[in-house]
């Protein structure tokens, strides 16, 4: 922010009287924003110098809204490189320092998102937000000041964060979600809790919903990174084999001997193309587990039709397609463990686990 | 299977059998491609014995096991007898735990015992017992 354009003598004197008249306001704005009283001066002084530098180009009537907008530009680039020097502890948005004049269009749009998602943020949990993030008041302190613990105003701050970002990346969609799930979903996903995401059925949701599955892209990567774990989209009859052939090296992997990768990338197998032939698309998620012991899990699941008998899905000979009713009945007889869950009109879920075998 | 790219299988006549080898997993359109390019052969070729080579399949689920009969069976209809073989020991004992044998299909370890299979099966028959069976080629 020091190397701003070099202000030449006129330029400036205009400018200082354009300051006199946006520095209300300016303070207003910033103080807003921010509560560190030094801190908020340095943004004033910082918007001031902008809006110096910009004076010859600004009609008389925009200068106010000029002096807003750039104040709070200032407050939401100083919350972002705050949080990106933090960002090993807690990432809350990735934007990286543009080069070209076009991409400081869309970083300016950026901000205004930002601000946006700041201003919808409740405000006793946007005050601590900014006092933590932006003034750098640790969490100590703030529990304090709440008459709480630091662990409690920790667990608080990253579900704020965690909401920031997802009202965030609404700011950015010309439409509000389209169904009430969607919310909660995008949270699950920002807060990476697994748990919760599994509660909420969020796999399911995103196969469901194109609106989440475009807004929550950026969002994908913040479960907790798992190397153990493979996802395979599934839509068509390629993706069969590829599920099978993840599920095999996942469990080779873990020391599964050839015999039972075989057993566990055949049952993969079935499930896989239960989901192409009466879902159309789906996913097939393999991971290990190692608790009670080591083992292979498979969900395989979809947003497809469902079924009203699940129950009939797995009894033996069930003619469904092409006269093959062995599918899901053999798979369970490959897996150790096996769970159906179909709902008419919610899709179907598949989970099943194989055990590594003891010596 | 492709039009471009390594072929996936491959189907050589031998006599007057034919020797079908599957050289990486196949997915169920390229398994019913397999089928039916397998099936056309065996009538313009007029065979009488067909070999199914599957040692490079890593899986043989309900739909593989579902085509390989299936093969076999229009096979027959056409005058040919089908024995598969190369099944690898892991995938028989999967298939077994699915409930999906090979069913009526006769299996033989290898191409030559599936040739000894078949010669013995047509001996007398013309086409294949005045000419011994040579191991042929898998992949040219
Ligand atoms: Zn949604």
């Amino acid at each position: 922010m020091s190397s701003g354009p070099s202000v030449d003598g006129s330029a400036q004197n205009a400018g200082l009287e354009a300051v006199e008249r946006v520095l209300p306001v300016v303070r207003r704005v910033v103080g807003a924003r921010v509560s560190d009283p030094h801190l908020a001066e340095d943004l004033v002084q910082e918007t001031l110098l902008r809006i110096m530098t910009a004076w010859d180009r600004i009609e008389a009537s925009m200068v106010e809204p000029y002096a807003i907008a750039t104040a709070r530009n200032v407050v939401a680039t100083m919350w972002r490189d705050r949080d990106r020097e933090a960002r090993n502890r807690h990432r809350a948005l990735d934007l990286s320092t543009p080069e070209a004049p076009e991409d400081q269009v869309v970083l300016g749009e950026e901000q205004a998102a930002i601000c946006e998602a700041l201003g919808r943020l409740g405000e006793q949990e946007r005050t601590r937000l900014l006092a933590h993030e932006v003034s750098g008041q640790d969490t100590r302190s703030l529990a304090a000041e709440a008459g709480s613990s630091a662990g409690a105003v920790a667990a608080q701050l990253h579900r704020t964060r965690a909401r920031l970002r997802v009202e965030y990346l609404l700011t950015m969609e010309p439409g509000p979600p389209p169904t009430e799930d969607c919310r909660p979903v995008l949270l699950a996903l920002s807060g990476g809790s697994r748990r919760r995401q599994r509660d909420l059925g969020v796999g399911r949701h995103l196969l469901g919903c194109d609106f989440c599955a475009r807004v929550a892209e950026p969002l994908l990567g913040r479960a907790e990174a798992r190397e153990d774990e493979l996802r395979v989209p599934v839509q068509g009859d390629a993706d069969i084999v590829k599920a099978r052939q993840a599920a095999r090296e996942v469990a080779a992997k873990l020391g599964f001997a050839k015999t039972q990768t075989t057993l566990v990338a055949t049952a993969v197998s079935e499930v896989a193309r239960n989901i192409v032939r009466f879902a159309g698309r789906g996913e097939v998620l393999v991971e290990t587990l190692s608790e009670p012991r080591a083992g292979v899990r498979v969900v395989a699941r979809d947003a497809g039709p469902g079924m009203t008998n699940p129950q009939e899905a797995l009894a033996d000979g069930f003619s469904t397609y092409n006269g093959l009713g062995l599918g899901l009945p053999g798979a369970r007889r490959l897996m150790d463990e096996f769970v159906l869950v179909s709902e008419p009109g919610r899709g179907t879920t598949v989970t099943m686990t194989k055990w590594l075998e003891e010596d | 299977m492709s039009d471009t790219g390594p072929a996936l299988v491959s189907i050589l006549r031998q006599g007057s059998y034919l020797v079908a080898s599957v050289h990486t997993a196949l997915d169920d359109t390229q398994m019913l491609r397999f089928q039916h390019d397998l099936v056309e052969r065996i009538g313009t070729d007029r065979a009488t014995g067909v070999i199914i080579d599957v040692a490079a399949l890593d899986v043989l689920d309900s739909f593989g096991s579902m085509t390989l009969r299936r093969i076999a069976e229009m096979a027959r209809l056409r005058g040919a007898e089908t024995v598969i073989v190369g099944i690898q020991p892991d995938v028989a004992f999967a298939m077994v735990r699915l409930g999906m044998g090979p069913g009526e299909v006769p299996t033989a370890l290898d191409l030559e015992e599936g040739l000894t299979y078949l010669n013995g099966h047509r001996d007398g028959q013309p086409g294949s017992a005045d000419r011994p069976p040579r191991r042929p080629q898998r992949r040219p």
